[in-house]
Protein backbone atom coordinates (compact mmCIF):
# COMPACT_ATOMS: atom_id res chain seq x y z
CA UNK A 1 0.00 0.00 0.00
CA UNK A 2 1.73 3.47 -0.74
CA UNK A 3 2.28 6.22 1.79
CA UNK A 4 -0.01 8.58 -0.35
CA UNK A 5 -3.90 9.34 0.78
CA UNK A 6 -6.41 7.16 -0.38
CA UNK A 7 -10.06 9.07 0.56
CA UNK A 8 -12.70 6.01 0.90
CA UNK A 9 -15.99 4.99 2.55
CA UNK A 10 -16.76 2.56 5.02
CA UNK A 11 -19.90 1.20 5.25
CA UNK A 12 -21.21 -0.69 8.66
CA UNK A 13 -23.91 -3.24 7.39
CA UNK A 14 -25.14 -3.58 11.54
CA UNK A 15 -26.56 0.02 11.04
CA UNK A 16 -27.59 0.63 7.53
CA UNK A 17 -31.40 0.29 7.46
CA UNK A 18 -32.04 0.87 3.65
CA UNK A 19 -34.06 4.28 3.79
CA UNK A 20 -32.09 5.52 0.11
CA UNK A 21 -31.39 8.27 2.23
CA UNK A 22 -27.96 8.34 0.14
CA UNK A 23 -29.40 7.37 -2.82
CA UNK A 24 -31.40 10.48 -3.16
CA UNK A 25 -28.71 13.00 -1.44
CA UNK A 26 -26.55 12.14 -3.94
CA UNK A 27 -28.80 12.41 -6.85
CA UNK A 28 -29.81 15.88 -5.64
CA UNK A 29 -26.26 17.01 -4.70
CA UNK A 30 -25.03 15.50 -7.85
CA UNK A 31 -27.55 17.30 -10.28
CA UNK A 32 -26.63 20.45 -9.03
CA UNK A 33 -22.97 20.04 -8.49
CA UNK A 34 -19.77 20.61 -10.87
CA UNK A 35 -20.68 16.87 -11.69
CA UNK A 36 -24.12 17.64 -12.90
CA UNK A 37 -26.83 16.69 -14.10
CA UNK A 38 -27.48 13.30 -13.91
CA UNK A 39 -29.99 12.65 -15.94
CA UNK A 40 -33.37 11.02 -15.95
CA UNK A 41 -35.48 9.97 -18.58
CA UNK A 42 -39.27 9.81 -18.62
CA UNK A 43 -39.13 10.26 -14.76
CA UNK A 44 -42.82 11.22 -14.78
CA UNK A 45 -43.79 8.22 -16.88
CA UNK A 46 -44.33 4.36 -16.38
CA UNK A 47 -40.75 3.48 -16.57
CA UNK A 48 -38.41 5.69 -15.51
CA UNK A 49 -34.78 5.50 -15.75
CA UNK A 50 -31.87 7.40 -14.55
CA UNK A 51 -28.35 7.99 -14.01
CA UNK A 52 -27.26 7.04 -9.75
CA UNK A 53 -23.80 7.07 -8.37
CA UNK A 54 -25.17 5.45 -5.51
CA UNK A 55 -27.97 2.62 -4.84
CA UNK A 56 -29.03 0.74 -2.07
CA UNK A 57 -29.35 -3.22 -2.67
CA UNK A 58 -31.22 -5.63 -0.36
CA UNK A 59 -30.09 -9.50 -0.01
CA UNK A 60 -31.79 -11.97 2.22
CA UNK A 61 -29.41 -14.54 4.22
CA UNK A 62 -30.45 -17.63 6.29
CA UNK A 63 -32.84 -19.62 6.31
CA UNK A 64 -36.63 -18.77 8.09
CA UNK A 65 -36.96 -18.11 10.85
CA UNK A 66 -33.31 -17.32 11.22
CA UNK A 67 -33.20 -14.68 8.16
CA UNK A 68 -31.60 -11.59 8.09
CA UNK A 69 -32.41 -8.95 5.58
CA UNK A 70 -28.81 -7.20 5.07
CA UNK A 71 -29.12 -3.70 2.80
CA UNK A 72 -25.88 -2.91 1.00
CA UNK A 73 -25.21 0.37 -0.24
CA UNK A 74 -23.24 0.11 -3.06
CA UNK A 75 -21.00 2.87 -5.38
CA UNK A 76 -17.51 3.12 -7.07
CA UNK A 77 -15.35 1.23 -4.71
CA UNK A 78 -12.08 3.64 -5.62
CA UNK A 79 -10.05 0.68 -5.98
CA UNK A 80 -6.38 1.14 -5.47
CA UNK A 81 -5.86 -0.91 -8.18
CA UNK A 82 -9.38 0.30 -10.87
CA UNK A 83 -9.24 -1.90 -13.84
CA UNK A 84 -11.65 0.46 -15.06
CA UNK A 85 -8.90 3.24 -15.61
CA UNK A 86 -5.85 1.85 -18.29
CA UNK A 87 -8.46 0.61 -20.63
CA UNK A 88 -9.66 4.00 -21.21
CA UNK A 89 -8.39 5.03 -24.48
CA UNK A 90 -8.81 8.94 -24.01
CA UNK A 91 -7.34 9.12 -20.54
CA UNK A 92 -10.88 10.76 -19.78
CA UNK A 93 -10.72 8.02 -16.66
CA UNK A 94 -7.85 8.68 -13.90
CA UNK A 95 -7.27 8.06 -10.39
CA UNK A 96 -5.60 10.87 -8.32
CA UNK A 97 -2.15 10.32 -7.38
CA UNK A 98 -3.19 13.24 -4.52
CA UNK A 99 -6.38 11.18 -2.89
CA UNK A 100 -7.05 7.96 -5.33
CA UNK A 101 -10.57 9.63 -6.44
CA UNK A 102 -11.19 7.86 -9.88
CA UNK A 103 -12.65 10.22 -11.58
CA UNK A 104 -14.17 10.29 -15.50
CA UNK A 105 -13.14 14.09 -16.92
CA UNK A 106 -16.74 14.44 -18.31
CA UNK A 107 -14.89 16.94 -21.49
CA UNK A 108 -12.66 14.10 -22.62
CA UNK A 109 -14.61 11.08 -22.30
CA UNK A 110 -16.09 9.94 -25.68
CA UNK A 111 -18.89 7.37 -24.26
CA UNK A 112 -17.37 4.23 -25.21
CA UNK A 113 -18.64 2.20 -22.49
CA UNK A 114 -15.42 0.36 -22.35
CA UNK A 115 -14.50 1.63 -18.51
CA UNK A 116 -18.23 0.03 -17.98
CA UNK A 117 -17.38 -3.58 -18.99
CA UNK A 118 -13.83 -3.69 -17.16
CA UNK A 119 -15.43 -2.92 -13.78
CA UNK A 120 -16.63 -6.12 -12.21
CA UNK A 121 -19.22 -4.07 -9.85
CA UNK A 122 -21.05 -2.06 -12.40
CA UNK A 123 -20.46 1.46 -10.61
CA UNK A 124 -20.09 3.35 -13.91
CA UNK A 125 -23.44 4.65 -15.83
CA UNK A 126 -23.42 5.94 -19.28
CA UNK A 127 -25.59 9.20 -19.10
CA UNK A 128 -28.15 8.67 -21.68
CA UNK A 129 -28.68 12.39 -22.28
CA UNK A 130 -24.97 13.55 -21.74
CA UNK A 131 -23.86 10.65 -23.19
CA UNK A 132 -20.82 10.49 -21.21
CA UNK A 133 -19.53 7.85 -18.13
CA UNK A 134 -20.77 8.87 -14.91
CA UNK A 135 -19.56 7.82 -11.58
CA UNK A 136 -18.97 8.53 -7.96
CA UNK A 137 -16.75 11.22 -7.39
CA UNK A 138 -16.90 10.91 -3.72
CA UNK A 139 -18.18 14.52 -3.84
CA UNK A 140 -15.32 15.85 -4.94
CA UNK A 141 -16.23 19.32 -5.25
CA UNK A 142 -17.98 18.81 -1.49
CA UNK A 143 -15.15 17.50 0.52
CA UNK A 144 -12.42 20.27 -0.77
CA UNK A 145 -15.22 23.21 -0.98
CA UNK A 146 -13.90 26.13 0.42
CA UNK A 147 -17.72 27.78 0.99
CA UNK A 148 -18.95 25.41 2.50
CA UNK A 149 -18.49 25.02 6.79
CA UNK A 150 -16.01 22.64 7.50
CA UNK A 151 -18.54 20.33 8.83
CA UNK A 152 -20.27 20.08 5.65
CA UNK A 153 -16.72 19.08 3.61
CA UNK A 154 -17.75 15.66 3.49
CA UNK A 155 -20.02 13.55 0.86
CA UNK A 156 -23.41 13.90 0.73
CA UNK A 157 -24.34 10.62 1.21
CA UNK A 158 -22.48 10.48 4.38
CA UNK A 159 -23.89 13.70 6.05
CA UNK A 160 -27.57 12.40 4.91
CA UNK A 161 -27.34 9.09 6.58
CA UNK A 162 -29.45 8.82 9.68
CA UNK A 163 -27.86 6.18 10.73
CA UNK A 164 -24.25 6.92 10.87
CA UNK A 165 -23.69 4.03 8.61
CA UNK A 166 -21.12 5.84 6.19
CA UNK A 167 -17.33 6.35 7.58
CA UNK A 168 -15.68 8.76 4.87
CA UNK A 169 -11.85 9.12 5.86
CA UNK A 170 -8.47 8.15 4.83
CA UNK A 171 -8.04 4.70 4.41
CA UNK A 172 -4.18 5.01 4.46
CA UNK A 173 -4.05 6.66 7.86
CA UNK A 174 -4.01 3.88 10.00
CA UNK A 175 -5.46 6.92 13.03
CA UNK A 176 -8.31 7.44 10.87
CA UNK A 177 -11.72 7.12 11.87
CA UNK A 178 -12.53 4.64 8.99
CA UNK A 179 -8.75 2.51 9.01
CA UNK A 180 -9.54 2.00 13.11
CA UNK A 181 -13.40 1.09 12.00
CA UNK A 182 -11.47 -1.40 8.93
CA UNK A 183 -9.17 -3.03 11.16
CA UNK A 184 -11.05 -3.33 14.66
CA UNK A 185 -14.02 -4.60 12.92
CA UNK A 186 -13.03 -6.87 10.42
CA UNK A 187 -13.37 -4.28 7.49
CA UNK A 188 -13.73 -6.28 3.92
CA UNK A 189 -13.54 -5.79 0.07
CA UNK A 190 -16.55 -6.55 -2.53
CA UNK A 191 -14.87 -9.97 -5.03
CA UNK A 192 -11.38 -9.77 -3.24
CA UNK A 193 -10.96 -12.25 -6.18
CA UNK A 194 -10.18 -9.80 -8.88
CA UNK A 195 -7.46 -8.24 -6.84
CA UNK A 196 -8.60 -4.71 -7.86
CA UNK A 197 -8.07 -3.62 -4.07
CA UNK A 198 -11.28 -1.47 -3.67
CA UNK A 199 -10.63 1.21 -1.41
CA UNK A 200 -13.93 1.35 0.06
CA UNK A 201 -15.12 -1.35 2.81
CA UNK A 202 -17.82 -2.84 4.67
CA UNK A 203 -18.39 -3.62 7.79
CA UNK A 204 -19.92 -7.24 8.40
CA UNK A 205 -22.74 -7.85 10.04
CA UNK A 206 -22.55 -8.80 13.98
CA UNK A 207 -25.69 -8.75 15.25
CA UNK A 208 -27.17 -12.27 13.96
CA UNK A 209 -23.84 -13.49 16.19
CA UNK A 210 -24.65 -11.90 19.24
CA UNK A 211 -28.16 -13.00 19.41
CA UNK A 212 -26.52 -16.71 18.64
CA UNK A 213 -24.12 -16.11 21.59
CA UNK A 214 -26.80 -14.50 23.77
CA UNK A 215 -29.33 -17.72 23.22
CA UNK A 216 -26.47 -20.21 23.64
CA UNK A 217 -26.33 -18.28 26.96
CA UNK A 218 -29.62 -17.95 28.10
CA UNK B 1 -23.42 -8.32 -22.21
CA UNK B 2 -25.36 -6.15 -24.79
CA UNK B 3 -24.21 -6.90 -28.44
CA UNK B 4 -24.22 -4.10 -30.43
CA UNK B 5 -24.65 -4.19 -33.85
CA UNK B 6 -22.27 -1.10 -34.93
CA UNK B 7 -19.34 -3.35 -33.20
CA UNK B 8 -20.23 -6.37 -35.11
CA UNK B 9 -20.10 -4.71 -38.19
CA UNK B 10 -17.25 -3.21 -38.02
CA UNK B 11 -15.43 -6.10 -35.94
CA UNK B 12 -16.69 -8.48 -39.05
CA UNK B 13 -16.13 -6.32 -41.94
CA UNK B 14 -12.33 -5.11 -41.23
CA UNK B 15 -11.99 -9.01 -40.10
CA UNK B 16 -12.23 -9.65 -44.12
CA UNK B 17 -10.49 -6.79 -44.90
CA UNK B 18 -7.86 -8.15 -43.31
CA UNK B 19 -7.71 -11.71 -44.05
CA UNK B 20 -8.48 -10.42 -47.73
CA UNK B 21 -5.56 -8.50 -47.69
CA UNK B 22 -3.19 -11.53 -45.64
CA UNK B 23 -4.32 -13.83 -48.40
CA UNK B 24 -3.06 -11.35 -51.16
CA UNK B 25 0.07 -10.62 -49.40
CA UNK B 26 0.58 -14.07 -48.41
CA UNK B 27 0.26 -15.90 -52.00
CA UNK B 28 1.68 -12.87 -54.08
CA UNK B 29 4.69 -12.72 -51.22
CA UNK B 30 7.21 -15.34 -52.33
CA UNK B 31 6.34 -15.66 -55.94
CA UNK B 32 3.94 -13.00 -57.81
CA UNK B 33 0.83 -14.38 -59.23
CA UNK B 34 -1.95 -11.75 -59.21
CA UNK B 35 -1.77 -9.11 -61.89
CA UNK B 36 -1.33 -5.57 -61.33
CA UNK B 37 -4.91 -4.80 -62.62
CA UNK B 38 -6.58 -7.12 -60.50
CA UNK B 39 -4.49 -5.52 -57.31
CA UNK B 40 -5.46 -1.97 -58.23
CA UNK B 41 -9.01 -2.26 -59.89
CA UNK B 42 -10.33 -5.47 -57.35
CA UNK B 43 -8.74 -6.75 -54.53
CA UNK B 44 -7.14 -3.18 -53.32
CA UNK B 45 -10.22 -0.83 -53.36
CA UNK B 46 -12.26 -4.06 -51.74
CA UNK B 47 -10.52 -4.18 -48.89
CA UNK B 48 -10.24 -0.18 -48.46
CA UNK B 49 -13.88 -0.33 -48.87
CA UNK B 50 -14.47 -2.70 -46.19
CA UNK B 51 -12.27 -0.92 -43.89
CA UNK B 52 -13.74 2.44 -44.02
CA UNK B 53 -16.97 0.89 -43.78
CA UNK B 54 -15.76 -1.18 -40.63
CA UNK B 55 -14.14 2.65 -40.03
CA UNK B 56 -17.30 4.09 -39.71
CA UNK B 57 -19.87 1.93 -38.37
CA UNK B 58 -17.28 2.18 -35.27
CA UNK B 59 -18.56 5.47 -35.11
CA UNK B 60 -22.18 4.42 -34.26
CA UNK B 61 -20.95 2.96 -31.17
CA UNK B 62 -19.88 6.43 -29.39
CA UNK B 63 -21.47 8.48 -27.11
CA UNK B 64 -19.71 11.25 -28.44
CA UNK B 65 -18.03 10.34 -32.12
CA UNK B 66 -16.83 14.02 -32.42
CA UNK B 67 -14.62 13.64 -29.92
CA UNK B 68 -13.41 9.79 -31.78
CA UNK B 69 -9.99 11.49 -32.47
CA UNK B 70 -8.96 11.49 -28.26
CA UNK B 71 -9.37 7.36 -28.42
CA UNK B 72 -5.83 7.49 -29.51
CA UNK B 73 -4.11 8.64 -26.63
CA UNK B 74 -3.74 5.84 -24.35
CA UNK B 75 -2.02 3.50 -26.68
CA UNK B 76 0.58 2.91 -23.86
CA UNK B 77 -2.15 0.90 -21.47
CA UNK B 78 -5.49 0.73 -23.82
CA UNK B 79 -5.84 -1.79 -26.34
CA UNK B 80 -8.91 0.19 -27.64
CA UNK B 81 -6.59 3.12 -28.15
CA UNK B 82 -3.91 0.49 -29.72
CA UNK B 83 -6.94 -0.39 -32.27
CA UNK B 84 -7.60 3.07 -32.78
CA UNK B 85 -3.83 3.60 -33.88
CA UNK B 86 -3.53 0.33 -35.38
CA UNK B 87 -6.72 0.48 -37.82
CA UNK B 88 -5.50 3.75 -39.57
CA UNK B 89 -1.98 2.68 -40.24
CA UNK B 90 -3.60 -0.65 -42.39
CA UNK B 91 -5.30 1.52 -44.59
CA UNK B 92 -2.63 3.87 -45.17
CA UNK B 93 -0.26 1.08 -46.13
CA UNK B 94 -2.98 -0.52 -48.28
CA UNK B 95 -3.27 2.38 -49.71
CA UNK B 96 0.14 3.11 -50.31
CA UNK B 97 0.08 -0.73 -51.72
CA UNK B 98 -2.54 0.71 -53.95
CA UNK B 99 -0.86 3.10 -55.48
CA UNK B 100 2.09 0.62 -55.93
CA UNK B 101 -0.15 -1.28 -58.15
CA UNK B 102 -1.36 1.63 -60.11
CA UNK B 103 1.90 2.05 -61.45
CA UNK B 104 4.72 -0.79 -61.10
CA UNK B 105 4.55 -3.97 -58.70
CA UNK B 106 4.71 -4.25 -55.30
CA UNK B 107 7.48 -4.85 -53.52
CA UNK B 108 8.28 -7.20 -50.76
CA UNK B 109 8.68 -4.91 -48.06
CA UNK B 110 5.04 -3.82 -48.40
CA UNK B 111 3.61 -7.10 -49.02
CA UNK B 112 5.63 -7.44 -45.39
CA UNK B 113 3.97 -4.58 -43.80
CA UNK B 114 0.44 -5.38 -45.00
CA UNK B 115 0.86 -8.91 -43.42
CA UNK B 116 2.03 -7.64 -40.20
CA UNK B 117 -0.57 -4.89 -39.79
CA UNK B 118 -3.24 -7.05 -40.45
CA UNK B 119 -2.27 -9.32 -37.79
CA UNK B 120 -1.80 -6.51 -35.44
CA UNK B 121 -4.84 -5.06 -35.78
CA UNK B 122 -6.25 -8.67 -35.15
CA UNK B 123 -4.50 -8.65 -32.20
CA UNK B 124 -5.67 -5.56 -30.89
CA UNK B 125 -9.35 -5.86 -31.44
CA UNK B 126 -9.27 -9.26 -30.00
CA UNK B 127 -7.39 -8.25 -26.55
CA UNK B 128 -9.95 -5.17 -26.06
CA UNK B 129 -11.84 -8.20 -25.15
CA UNK B 130 -9.29 -10.80 -24.16
CA UNK B 131 -7.92 -8.13 -21.34
CA UNK B 132 -10.50 -7.87 -19.14
CA UNK B 133 -10.04 -10.62 -16.87
CA UNK B 134 -13.22 -10.86 -15.05
CA UNK B 135 -15.08 -11.66 -18.76
CA UNK B 136 -14.08 -15.79 -18.06
CA UNK B 137 -15.69 -16.03 -21.49
CA UNK B 138 -13.10 -14.04 -23.35
CA UNK B 139 -10.29 -14.22 -21.07
CA UNK B 140 -8.47 -16.60 -22.96
CA UNK B 141 -6.10 -16.57 -25.91
CA UNK B 142 -8.27 -18.72 -27.98
CA UNK B 143 -10.01 -14.91 -28.73
CA UNK B 144 -7.39 -13.67 -30.17
CA UNK B 145 -7.19 -16.84 -32.19
CA UNK B 146 -10.96 -16.75 -33.22
CA UNK B 147 -11.10 -13.25 -34.45
CA UNK B 148 -8.04 -13.97 -36.59
CA UNK B 149 -9.10 -17.27 -37.90
CA UNK B 150 -12.72 -16.10 -39.16
CA UNK B 151 -11.25 -13.09 -40.84
CA UNK B 152 -8.81 -15.12 -42.45
CA UNK B 153 -12.05 -17.82 -43.56
CA UNK B 154 -14.34 -14.61 -44.73
CA UNK B 155 -10.97 -13.20 -46.15
CA UNK B 156 -10.28 -16.30 -48.27
CA UNK B 157 -13.60 -16.90 -49.36
CA UNK B 158 -13.98 -13.18 -50.75
CA UNK B 159 -10.54 -13.20 -52.24
CA UNK B 160 -12.05 -16.35 -54.15
CA UNK B 161 -15.02 -14.51 -54.99
CA UNK B 162 -13.06 -11.48 -56.46
CA UNK B 163 -10.86 -13.88 -58.53
CA UNK B 164 -13.87 -15.76 -60.13
CA UNK B 165 -15.21 -12.15 -60.58
CA UNK B 166 -12.53 -10.77 -62.63
CA UNK B 167 -12.81 -11.67 -66.25
CA UNK B 168 -9.55 -10.61 -68.14
CA UNK B 169 -7.45 -13.95 -68.52
CA UNK B 170 -4.32 -11.63 -66.96
CA UNK B 171 -5.05 -13.44 -63.44
CA UNK B 172 -5.01 -17.28 -62.60
CA UNK B 173 -8.12 -18.26 -62.03
CA UNK B 174 -10.30 -19.86 -58.97
CA UNK B 175 -8.64 -23.02 -58.79
CA UNK B 176 -9.58 -26.34 -57.09
CA UNK B 177 -6.68 -25.78 -54.11
CA UNK B 178 -8.04 -22.46 -53.30
CA UNK B 179 -11.71 -23.68 -52.22
CA UNK B 180 -10.21 -26.59 -50.88
CA UNK B 181 -8.07 -24.41 -48.48
CA UNK B 182 -11.23 -22.56 -48.00
CA UNK B 183 -12.76 -25.80 -46.31
CA UNK B 184 -10.08 -26.52 -44.18
CA UNK B 185 -10.11 -22.82 -42.83
CA UNK B 186 -13.64 -23.19 -42.08
CA UNK B 187 -13.35 -26.84 -40.62
CA UNK B 188 -10.36 -25.18 -38.40
CA UNK B 189 -12.60 -22.62 -37.17
CA UNK B 190 -15.06 -24.74 -36.51
CA UNK B 191 -13.09 -27.05 -34.25
CA UNK B 192 -12.04 -23.78 -32.45
CA UNK B 193 -15.84 -22.42 -32.20
CA UNK B 194 -16.61 -25.97 -30.88
CA UNK B 195 -14.36 -26.04 -28.26
CA UNK B 196 -14.66 -22.82 -27.19
CA UNK B 197 -18.24 -23.42 -26.63
CA UNK B 198 -17.10 -26.58 -24.78
CA UNK B 199 -14.98 -24.32 -22.55
CA UNK B 200 -17.63 -21.62 -21.63
CA UNK B 201 -20.06 -24.26 -20.81
CA UNK B 202 -17.76 -25.70 -18.27
CA UNK B 203 -16.70 -22.26 -16.69
CA UNK B 204 -17.05 -21.86 -13.13
CA UNK B 205 -17.78 -18.39 -12.11
CA UNK B 206 -14.48 -17.04 -9.94
CA UNK B 207 -17.21 -14.64 -8.43
CA UNK B 208 -20.75 -15.31 -6.59
CA UNK B 209 -23.28 -13.74 -4.74
CA UNK B 210 -21.07 -14.29 -1.45
CA UNK B 211 -18.07 -12.71 -2.90
CA UNK B 212 -19.77 -9.86 -4.47
CA UNK B 213 -21.71 -9.05 -0.72
CA UNK B 214 -19.32 -10.36 1.46
CA UNK B 215 -22.44 -11.54 3.30
CA UNK B 216 -21.27 -14.70 4.98
CA UNK B 217 -24.23 -17.23 4.87
CA UNK B 218 -24.56 -20.33 2.44
CA UNK B 219 -28.53 -19.61 1.64
CA UNK B 220 -28.20 -15.96 0.27
CA UNK B 221 -30.17 -14.11 -2.36
CA UNK B 222 -31.12 -10.89 -3.34
CA UNK B 223 -34.53 -9.64 -2.79
CA UNK B 224 -34.11 -5.92 -4.41
CA UNK B 225 -31.53 -4.24 -6.51
CA UNK B 226 -32.74 -0.93 -4.73
CA UNK B 227 -34.44 0.23 -8.39
CA UNK B 228 -37.21 -0.79 -10.60
CA UNK B 229 -37.06 1.38 -13.87
CA UNK B 230 -34.05 0.08 -15.64
CA UNK B 231 -30.75 1.41 -15.49
CA UNK B 232 -27.42 1.09 -17.47
CA UNK B 233 -26.43 -1.72 -15.40
CA UNK B 234 -29.54 -3.28 -16.38
CA UNK B 235 -29.36 -2.42 -20.41
CA UNK B 236 -25.81 -2.92 -21.19
CA UNK B 237 -24.61 -6.31 -19.84
CA UNK B 238 -27.26 -9.37 -21.46
CA UNK B 239 -28.14 -9.88 -24.45
CA UNK B 240 -32.39 -9.64 -23.46
CA UNK B 241 -33.27 -12.70 -25.51
CA UNK B 242 -34.64 -16.07 -24.11
CA UNK B 243 -32.68 -18.99 -23.75
CA UNK B 244 -34.58 -20.39 -26.45
CA UNK B 245 -33.30 -17.82 -29.42
CA UNK B 246 -29.54 -18.33 -27.89
CA UNK B 247 -30.04 -22.12 -28.57
CA UNK B 248 -31.57 -21.60 -32.18
CA UNK B 249 -29.23 -18.85 -32.77
CA UNK B 250 -26.03 -21.51 -31.90
CA UNK B 251 -27.70 -23.87 -34.43
CA UNK B 252 -27.23 -21.13 -37.30
CA UNK B 253 -24.15 -20.04 -36.61
CA UNK B 254 -22.99 -23.55 -36.81
CA UNK B 255 -24.76 -24.24 -40.19
CA UNK B 256 -23.74 -20.75 -41.87
CA UNK B 257 -21.05 -20.06 -40.87
CA UNK B 258 -19.55 -22.92 -41.25
CA UNK B 259 -20.83 -26.08 -42.19
CA UNK B 260 -22.87 -24.63 -45.66
CA UNK B 261 -19.74 -22.31 -46.65
CA UNK B 262 -17.90 -25.93 -46.22
CA UNK B 263 -20.38 -27.77 -48.31
CA UNK B 264 -20.76 -24.89 -50.95
CA UNK B 265 -16.89 -24.66 -51.41
CA UNK B 266 -16.28 -29.02 -51.34
CA UNK B 267 -18.37 -28.49 -54.39
CA UNK B 268 -16.09 -25.25 -55.65
CA UNK B 269 -13.38 -27.61 -55.51
CA UNK B 270 -14.69 -29.61 -59.06
CA UNK B 271 -16.62 -26.52 -60.11
CA UNK B 272 -15.95 -23.02 -59.79
CA UNK B 273 -18.78 -21.04 -60.25
CA UNK B 274 -18.76 -17.01 -59.29
CA UNK B 275 -22.41 -18.19 -58.04
CA UNK B 276 -21.23 -20.80 -55.68
CA UNK B 277 -18.40 -18.55 -54.37
CA UNK B 278 -20.20 -15.59 -53.59
CA UNK B 279 -23.14 -17.45 -52.27
CA UNK B 280 -21.03 -19.20 -49.77
CA UNK B 281 -19.11 -15.85 -48.96
CA UNK B 282 -22.91 -14.27 -48.35
CA UNK B 283 -23.75 -17.11 -46.19
CA UNK B 284 -20.74 -16.76 -44.25
CA UNK B 285 -20.80 -13.40 -43.70
CA UNK B 286 -24.33 -13.89 -42.58
CA UNK B 287 -23.24 -16.61 -39.79
CA UNK B 288 -20.25 -14.34 -39.06
CA UNK B 289 -22.76 -11.56 -37.87
CA UNK B 290 -24.22 -13.96 -35.80
CA UNK B 291 -21.23 -14.95 -34.25
CA UNK B 292 -20.01 -12.03 -33.64
CA UNK B 293 -23.31 -11.16 -31.78
CA UNK B 294 -23.20 -13.83 -29.82
CA UNK B 295 -19.65 -13.68 -28.64
CA UNK B 296 -21.17 -10.78 -26.83
CA UNK B 297 -24.30 -12.32 -25.71
CA UNK B 298 -22.77 -15.18 -24.66
CA UNK B 299 -20.21 -12.94 -21.62
CA UNK B 300 -21.46 -12.88 -18.46
CA UNK B 301 -20.17 -10.10 -16.56
CA UNK B 302 -20.06 -10.33 -12.65
CA UNK B 303 -21.88 -7.45 -12.38
CA UNK B 304 -24.97 -8.89 -12.64
CA UNK B 305 -24.84 -10.88 -9.77
CA UNK B 306 -25.60 -7.28 -8.19
CA UNK B 307 -28.72 -6.97 -10.33
CA UNK B 308 -30.84 -10.41 -10.16
CA UNK B 309 -34.41 -8.90 -9.04
CA UNK B 310 -36.36 -5.63 -9.29
CA UNK B 311 -37.80 -6.18 -5.72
Amino acid sequence: MSQTKQLALVIDLNVCVGCHACVTSCKEWNSSGSAGPLTDLNPYGANPTGTFFNRVQTFEAGIFPNTQTVHLPKSCLHCEEPPCVPVCPTGASYKRKEDGIVLVDYDKCIGCSYCSWACPYGARELDQERQVMTKCTLCVDRIYSETLPESERKPACVLACPTSARIFGDVHDPESEASIAIRERSGYELMPEWETHPANHYLPRSIMETIEAARNDS
Amino acid sequence: MRPQFSIIIFTTLTGMAQGLLFAIAFLDFPAQIFSSAFLSKMAFPVALALLTLGLLASFFHLGRPERAWRAAMMWRTSWLSREVIALPVLMAVTFIAYLYSCTSQIQTWLWFSLLITAIVLWVCTAKIYQCIRFIQEWSHPTTVINFTLLGLTSGWLLLCTLISLWQSNDNPPTSGIMSGIAVVLLFMALNLKIWIWRRNRELRPKSNLASATGIKDSNLRQISMGLMGGSFNTREFFHHQTDRFIRNLRRIILLCTYIAPMILMSYAVSTPSTLLLSLALLIHYFGLLCERWMFFAEANHPQNLYYQRVS
